[in-house]
């Protein structure tokens, strides 16, 4: 018998409880970020919001988010009328505060009705799993620490997602999905990390016959391309008749920045720096040339952009390459096998590759691999070895987003929590899988899993007894950044393993 | 030794599995074949119901209870941004400040005017540990005088993180041994614990005063459940030493006192008279009196310290001293500190009840104003009041000196004490809602009576704070946790499946239905609680009598909680008939 206890209704109200109670917690400037779009929706007419720049957080989502603060703006004026007024910078009276955390509380609304319905899609012999995979996506800790505490909309915009994902599943809805997930882009166009993987999925399964490539649904693809250009034409067309594009694409893509971001998200450059840096007091053996000029860089990586000291440098083309290489192999397999779980799968492996070897990323992104995957981790052991090292890498990579004292118990007693909570259920419920396990993998993530509590330990306080808080600061960030990178790698490399012999 | 005592239980058709037996049966509804839980806390531990180990379980909760503590206490705290005396969070600052930098022999005596020190002598040591620790981090937290009123965010992480730390290292230990014993001398399953122990820790009076208001109640009411453990464990010893800890701690802890007192007696004399026990208990409990004091007095021994005291003004008890030592030896100033430790901590001299507190008084001075009488008559009338409440509950625990009566025993007398004792405040609710609460984890304790009964009291004593928790800007954690309560354990005003019957009839354990003159008496208070924060919100207080609502509010509490205190005696009485009736049936068995 499947009891589906505690319900998701059940969990929502002690979570919102709780996010409720985090209210005065640290915010970070994504706060002030969204304020500041509140006020310029509100108060300017819409040929200006992407010129406006009195704040340096100017509006760099697609027109939709745009549009949905707007519509927040309009409650906002009976919650306080002075965070409105775009030149009240930083401005944070607790009537703001109350209220944009609440929006943030309310609109997760979505979330939790995509992952009802997500849970009513699956049959009933595997509801249960679906049941817990769902709440272990509410309660995220990654949500919680970039929504709740950080701040951003995180929660609503994956609901829209799984949403989509979910209307995946049946021929008849398709369209609705291809729909759902071109609203989503024209929100926040980080999806277009995924869209590879709706465009050959739905080109597969909805325009072309399932059965045979050469025979298009012509019918179709008519509905289908006049959804998504029509949703494309109302997001973007005013701009464009204002002969707004441009502007708007230099906001959205930003090319100007660094390989990798501020706090390193643990991706394959975050390991190739690491090793460049461990490569230098041996570059003169090896007879390796140095890069004088990166090593005089006091800050190492913590700042914008790095340079390397041995290695090569790494331009936008060959992440670009790496990144389309890496999405196009699962698309294969899913081009030939167009069902909803290698899609599932195609999505998070796209995550992956986009995560991993993109430009410019950030450990925020690092949600794009963990949400998706976490709707078909536990459809077998298998796949729940290579989520095992994912969930632990992904969030204890989301630590440095919060590094105030107050909020240090918080992240890491929830996410611990999660942790042990999650990891055990899922091992309790996953069912054995049909192949032969990889032993290796296997060991791997149990190695991987024993060495996370010492690490943490060291880097948020052992680090700061020995060096104290200014000396050689980079470290604990790399050594995490570092050691969560590993863990995501190699959760792809196992997931991929998985996913093509599936 | 005889088998531990459990209340009697009618026989009753066997529904679940041998796991299920004992109080489960209120945990799980049974619809049309299908197991449901009763209220959403069973749901949140459903998975838990068999087959996972404690192991798992406990620290799953400890975690998820301390993200509620920590979540509250990034909210304010009493007297922040409000000098110049600020409010509990400064004084507790302020002592682990004198502590640290002051010798022992002016604890007591310096700037009394400003949180002078008066909580018995392990709060002072506690504080100068905590001193000591904090000032490792950064001295200037607890410079001497530079300090004061000092409201760094970094050194209310640290405050904040000792009344945690002081918790998880007292309190919760103390709750889980005390609930582990009780259950089992009770024949409650363990995942039933499980939710009791999930209940108790969640109380909101505790979190919101402990966490959110600032203090470090937890501590001396941890060593207050710690000599419960004691108690039933058989070890009479350590529960003296660890009662004589809540005491040294906290003065509140006397509310307890009579009960333990009571009981210790009655268990030297019931069923027959143990005088070395009763020599035994005595003495431990000297003993841990004068280890209390040792480093007080160790500390005024030596030549400065005694001038210090000689020069000091004497405090009323060493003026009724009728022989006058001579201020500069060793006795005067042992005798001294002794007496100004004790000044300090019994604040005779002030009114009868503080600001607006439920309790008797305090009502009674709504209509019929007691200043006209004499400050000594008071005190001789609040005396008089308070023995005659606590007289029937400390006759029953000295007749039957049994661990099981112990909880209503407690927590009937604690509210004999917060009704009409001397200088009640409304954070004093504390005490006699822990042992009535703890009641969750006994036989039966989840089961709807006893659940709406102690679920009514919690809320009722949360909602008595809220004007205290309204002036430390605690309003949102206040409605949150009450109502995450409320709504944990299935209580109005986010439920009312307490009120509703069950359709199965074959149950008729007692207590499976709500009495509906409960049912009635609960709705009217939840529905005056709800009446009186809506008028609070909305309607200004006439111009007359701005504490109209405070006046309202403590009204309505006390009213309450005298029918809080009238059941917990009930319960006491009850208990010990189905004892006494058990004991006819046994021995009535063995005749056979």
């Amino acid at each position: 018998m499947a009891d589906l206890y505690p319900s998701l209704a059940q969990c929502a109200v002690v979570a919102t409880a709780f996010k409720i109670l985090l209210f005065p917690a640290y915010k970070s400037t994504d706060f002030e970020v969204h304020r500041n779009w509140l006020a310029i929706t509100h108060s300017l007419p819409v040929q200006e919001w992407y010129y406006e720049k009195t704040s340096e957080w100017t509006l760099d989502y697609p027109p939709f988010f745009a549009a949905f603060e707007w519509v927040l703006s309009h409650a906002a004026r009976y919650a306080d009328p002075a965070m409105l007024v775009v030149n009240n910078l930083s401005y944070d009276s607790w009537q703001t505060v109350y209220f944009q955390r609440a929006t943030v509380i309310v609109t997760e609304l979505v979330l939790l009705f995509a992952l009802s319905r997500f849970v009513k899609s699956v049959s009933q012999s595997n509801k249960h799993l679906a049941h817990i995979a769902s709440l272990s996506i509410f309660l995220s800790p990654g949500l919680l620490i970039i929504d709740h505490i950080h701040f951003q909309y995180n929660g609503f915009l994956y609901g829209l997602l799984i949403l989509s994902i979910v209307l995946a599943r049946k021929q008849s809805t398709l369209l609705y999905s291809g729909i759902a997930f071109a609203v989503l882009l024209c929100l926040k166009h980080i999806y277009l990390y995924l869209a590879l993987a709706y465009f050959v999925y739905l080109l597969r399964a909805y325009c072309l016959d399932p059965k045979s490539v050469f025979r298009p649904q012509f019918f179709n693809i008519i509905k289908l391309g006049v959804c998504v250009v029509g949703i494309f034409a109302v997001a973007f067309g005013p701009f464009a008749s204002w002969g707004q594009l441009l502007q708007l694409k230099d906001r959205l893509f930003p090319f100007s920045r660094g390989l990798c971001h501020a706090y390193w998200a643990p991706n394959v450059w975050a390991m190739y720096s690491f090793a460049d840096r461990a490569l230098i007091p041996f570059a003169a053996r090896l007879g390796l040339s140095v890069n004088r000029e990166a090593l005089a860089s006091v800050t190492r990586g913590l700042v914008g952009d790095t340079s390397f000291a041995i290695l090569p440098e790494v331009t936008k083309e060959h992440t670009f390459g790496l990144t389309f290489l890496f999405q196009l192999l699962p698309l294969i397999k899913l081009w030939i096998r167009p069902d909803w779980e290698t899609f599932v799968g195609a999505i998070t492996l796209c995550g992956y590759a986009s995560f991993l070897f993109g430009w410019h990323v950030h450990e925020k992104a690092v949600l794009l691999i963990i949400i998706p995957f976490s709707l078909i981790a536990l459809k077998d052991r298998r796949y729940f070895s290579a989520f095992r090292p994912l969930a632990v890498a992904g969030h204890v990579s989301l630590f440095p987003l919060l590094f105030t004292a107050g909020e240090f118990p918080i992240k890491t007693v929830y996410t611990t929590l999660w942790l042990v909570l999650f990891l055990y259920v899922f091992d309790q419920v996953a069912p054995v899988s049909e192949q032969r396990r990889v032993f290796v993998a296997d060991r791997f993530s149990l190695l991987y899993l024993t060495f996370a509590i010492p690490l943490i330990v060291y880097c948020s306080v052992v680090h700061q007894l020995i060096f104290g808080l200014e000396r050689y600061e980079f470290l604990p960030l790399m050594f995490m950044s570092s050691y969560s990178a590993l863990g995501v790698v190699g959760s792809w490399v196992g997931f991929m393993v998985v996913y093509f012999t599936a | 030794m005889a088998p531990p005592p459990s209340s009697y239980r009618p026989r009753k058709k066997r529904k679940f599995p041998s796991s299920f037996t004992g109080s489960n049966n209120s945990l799980i509804v049974e619809t049309g074949g299908k197991a449901s839980p009763a209220f959403p806390l069973v749901s949140f531990l459903w998975s838990a119901r068999a087959g996972v180990s404690q192991w798992l379980v406990l620290p799953l909760i400890l975690m998820a209870v301390g993200l509620f503590r920590w979540a509250v206490s990034l909210w304010g705290y009493s007297g922040f941004q409000v000098p110049p005396m600020h409010g509990d969070f400064e004084a507790q600052r302020h002592w682990m400040e004198i502590t640290i930098h002051l010798p022992v022999s002016k604890w007591y005596l310096y700037d009394l005017q400003y949180w002078g020190l008066d909580y018995p002598p392990l709060t002072a040591y506690h504080s100068w540990l905590l001193g000591k620790l904090g000032s490792l981090f950064d001295p200037a937290w607890f410079a001497l005088d530079a300090s004061r009123g000092f409201e760094d965010p970094l050194l209310k992480v640290f405050m904040r993180g000792t009344v945690i730390a002081s918790e998880y290292l007292i309190y919760i230990p103390a709750v889980v041994n005390f609930l582990r014993r009780y259950t089992r001398t009770q024949n409650v399953p363990v995942w039933s614990a499980s939710i009791a122990l999930v209940a108790i820790l969640l109380q909101p009076a505790t979190i919101l005063i402990d966490h959110g208001h600032f203090q470090y109640n937890t501590v001396m009411l941890g060593l207050m459940v710690a000599s419960l453990d004691a108690i039933l464990a058989g070890r009479m010893l350590w529960a003296c030493i660890f009662f004589v800890g809540a005491l040294g701690f906290k003065q509140m802890a006397l509310y307890y006192a009579p009960t333990m007192f009571a009981f210790l007696l009655g268990v030297c004399i019931f069923p027959k008279i143990r005088i070395v026990r009763l020599l035994c208990i005595a003495l431990i409990t000297s003993v841990a009196f004068a280890v209390l004091f040792v480093p007080l007095i160790v500390g005024v021994v030596g030549v400065d310290a005694r001038e210090t005291l000689a020069a000091a003004p004497q405090p009323p008890l060493l003026q009724l001293l009728p022989v006058e030592p001579d201020k500069q030896s060793v006795l005067y100033a042992v005798i001294f500190q002794l007496a100004q430790t004790i000044h300090r901590v019994f604040p005779f001299a002030r009114g009868l009840f503080e600001d607006k507190v439920a309790n008797a008084w305090c009502a009674i001075h709504t209509f019929y104003k007691l200043h006209r009488f004499e400050a000594s008559l008071l005190q001789r009338m609040s005396l008089g009041a308070t023995l005659a409440s606590i007289l029937t509950p400390c006759a029953i625990i000295f007749r039957h000196p049994r661990a099981s009566l112990l909880l209503p025993a407690l927590s009937s007398v604690a509210w004999g004490f917060f009704l009409f004792s001397f200088q009640v405040h409304e954070k004093s609710v504390l005490l006699p809602l822990l042992p009535m609460t703890l009641l969750l984890a006994g036989d039966g304790g989840l089961g709807k009576e006893v659940r709406a009964w102690v679920g009514w009291a919690n809320i009722l004593g949360s909602w008595t704070m809220y004007p205290l928790l309204a002036r430390d800007e605690l309003r949102v954690p206040y409605f949150v946790m009450t109502l995450l309560w409320a709504y944990l354990l299935g209580l109005p005003p986010t439920s009312l499946e307490i009120f509703r019957g069950r359709a199965s009839l074959e149950d008729t354990t007692p207590g499976a239905e709500l009495h509906v003159l409960t049912k009635l008496l609960h709705a009217c208070f939840y529905l005056a609680m709800i009446a009186w924060h809506v008028l609070e919100a909305f309607v200004a207080a006439p111009p007359g009598k701005p504490d109209l609502w405070v006046v309202l509010n403590a009204l309505i509490g006390a009213g309450g909680f005298g029918i809080a205190y009238l059941w917990c005696v009930s319960k006491l009485i009850q208990q010990c008939r189905r004892i006494d009736q058990k004991v006819v049936e046994e021995a009535e068995k063995k005749n056979q």
